[in-house]
């Protein structure tokens, strides 16, 4: 019985994956800059964002202070720096919290279905449909003195229903498929089937989710910060510092300007990253 | 008499509870398979053939359906059986290959691994037994140089190599039975032919029984030694393929027989279509569920259900109140 076919052309030539282009690894490279810079601010020579240097008020970009100076003759471009470790720190932390509670949920329930699935769901969605900045700003002010860990928290457990919501749908869609059914039907347990069929056809949804996510996380404590519910100043953070600039702004732009572009160029790169990754990482996409 | 059967399927009813009221999918189905036969289930979109395959597979969803009735494969009982029970017979008693091979391969898995898995968690074997033993499968299946391919991943294959590869992971465990539901339906059809062949000599070779649910005669014309017609859920004929195709009584049998296109018509002949459409589950009334449709009905048909009852020949049996005379339709 020769049942091997003489056919040659039935195999597609595995084709090269495409690269990622020098913009994304631009972008990789400036967050990466951001995360050192973060890490390591008090290992750099840098100016202590705290003191207040009076001979040097409301000064432009200078070879001395490359960002120049605010109103107390504060280092912007140190306060920059400084201030990337609230935001990227929130970002992430709270991520962690979302997706660490979130996703486990939202794919065990959309894999078992049944009556688990319905009530959590439903207390999903009712936490869905009541505002989460109201709720973090009303628990964020009663819940005294401000410390970071707290808007970490918060804003993690604010954004649960959100992760649970995208990470189910994405399980669902997964889970009726034939090959997760195929796999079933081989014997495969419900863990196997868990972590080696729906994970990994989940994961590019979720990946570029989460760094949407952090940048919307990021957003959310400038938000925060500019109604001064983040961290206490004078620790500086990127979205308190536009705040308690914006009176000074006709004076001195440059105190707005920098620490919102920080903030722009953070979120524009994460977007791009995760936009650029799920397009790399989809290899469901049927080239037929 | 049950030693001989792979299947036996008692009374099996198959029922989803939907906002709009109770669909019966499986309407009271009975019927065995003896080992080594190619049992061929035929009818129309919504007849309830892929239920029937799945409710028999264990395969219902986990809420909002009801099953009563008995399917014993190989003795065990598969209806109110826990998925944990199930797991001990899917792979190695009984295994599926599923209409379209473009989803019913993991696509972020090699085809290689999507096969070893199978065979480590149900047989235990090493890491590098399991794959030898994928390698083999693959080339039993027909996948040219399979030892490259074990690391491929779907994207790279075409339709047909994929539902070899299909098959190939259905037989890692060899079970004794195949359900192969719509095998071929996503293929273009000189494919079809040789997924068909495949399967065939499969068969043969590993003596196993196979189910070949479809809708079209002619996958089942030449591969089956019984066939079963299915409408609304139900069996209206079933008997050898010889007796279906060429003694039929039933009429929604010769409907869909005559529905097929033929090679022997000359270019043009209009095909015969059934009219009307298949009935709406939620709304069955008393009588024959093809009555609407059929041009022989009469009172009887329209009040009162037909049960299946033997025709001349032995295993012949067909559900009608005014069944076509035993010369039927000669082909």
């Amino acid at each position: 019985m020769s049942n091997t076919l003489e056919e040659t052309a039935v195999f597609e030539k595995p084709e090269k994956k495409e690269p990622m282009g020098p913009l994304f690894w631009i972008c990789v490279g400036w967050i990466a800059l951001n995360l050192l810079g973060a890490v390591f601010a008090n290992v750099l020579p840098l100016t202590n964002p705290l003191f207040e240097n009076y001979n040097v008020i409301n000064a432009g970009p200078s070879i001395h202070h490359f960002f120049g100076t605010d109103d107390l003759g504060r280092d912007i471009f140190s306060r920059v720096i400084y201030g990337s470790r609230v935001s990227i720190s929130v970002g992430i932390g709270a991520m962690l919290i979302g997706f660490g509670i979130g996703a486990p949920l939202g794919m065990l329930t959309a894999y078992r279905r049944g009556r688990l699935d319905t009530i959590v769901t439903t207390v999903m969605y009712v936490f869905l449909a009541f505002p989460a900045i109201i709720a973090t700003i009303a628990i964020l002010s009663f819940w005294t003195p401000r410390a970071l860990f707290k808007i970490i928290v918060v804003i993690g457990l604010a954004s649960v229903p959100l992760v649970y919501r995208v990470m189910r749908t994405a399980t669902m869609n997964v889970a009726t498929k034939d090959y997760v059914i195929a796999a079933k039907v081989q014997g495969a347990t419900d863990r196997r089937i868990l972590f080696k069929e729906l994970l990994p056809n989940v994961a590019p949804i979720a990946v570029s989710f989460l760094l949407i996510g952090i940048a919307s996380v990021i957003t959310l404590e400038g938000a925060l910060a500019f109604l001064g519910l983040s961290v206490n100043p004078p620790t500086p953070s990127w979205g308190n510092m536009i705040n308690e600039s914006r009176t000074v702004m006709a004076q001195n732009p440059w105190l707005v300007i920098f620490p919102s572009l920080a903030l722009c160029m953070f979120l524009l790169c994460l977007n791009f990253i995760g936009d650029r990754l799920r397009q790399h990482f989809d290899v469901t996409e049927v080239k037929l | 008499m049950s030693e001989n059967n792979i299947v036996e399927v008692e009374n099996l009813q198959t029922v989803f509870s939907t906002a709009a009221g109770d669909v019966p999918a499986v309407g009271g189905v009975s019927f065995t398979l003896g080992r080594n036969e190619t049992l061929g289930i035929v009818g129309e979109s919504g007849s309830g053939k892929t239920v029937l395959s799945r409710t028999i597979m264990g395969l219902q969803p986990r809420t909002n359906v009801t099953v009563t009735g008995s399917v014993k494969i190989n003795g065990f009982e598969v209806v109110g059986a826990s998925e944990k029970e199930k797991r001990s017979i899917w792979g190695t008693e009984v295994a599926m290959v599923f209409q379209d091979p473009m989803t019913s391969l993991n696509p972020t898995m090699k085809i290689g691994k999507q096969i070893d898995e199978a065979l480590r968690v149900r047989l235990g074997m090493s890491k590098a037994d399991a794959k030898k033993r994928a390698i083999e499968l693959l080339e039993l299946v027909g996948i040219p140089s399979p030892a490259e391919r074990y690391n491929a991943y779907p994207n790279a294959l075409s339709g047909g190599m994929r539902q070899r590869v299909v098959i190939a992971a259905a037989l890692a465990c060899s079970p004794k039975l195949l359900m192969a539901d719509e095998p071929t339906t996503g293929l273009d059809v000189t494919i079809q032919a040789q997924i068909l062949n495949l399967l065939d000599e499969l068969k043969e070779r590993l003596q196993m029984s196979v189910v070949l649910v479809t809708h079209d005669l002619g996958v089942v014309a030449t591969r089956t030694s019984r066939i079963i017609v299915m409408y609304a859920g139900r069996i209206v004929e079933t008997g050898t393929t010889e007796q279906v195709f060429n003694r039929h009584r039933m009429p929604y049998t010769k409907a869909l027989l005559e529905s097929s296109p033929r090679v022997a018509d000359a270019s043009h002949t209009r095909l015969k279509a059934i009219p009307g459409r298949p009935p709406n589950l939620l709304k069955l009334r008393d009588g024959c569920a093809f009555a609407p449709r059929c041009s022989f009905a009469t009172d009887k048909c329209h009040s009162q259900r037909p049960e299946l009852e033997e025709s001349v020949e032995t295993g012949h049996k067909f559900a009608c109140w005014n069944p076509l005379p035993i010369t039927g339709a000669a082909n």
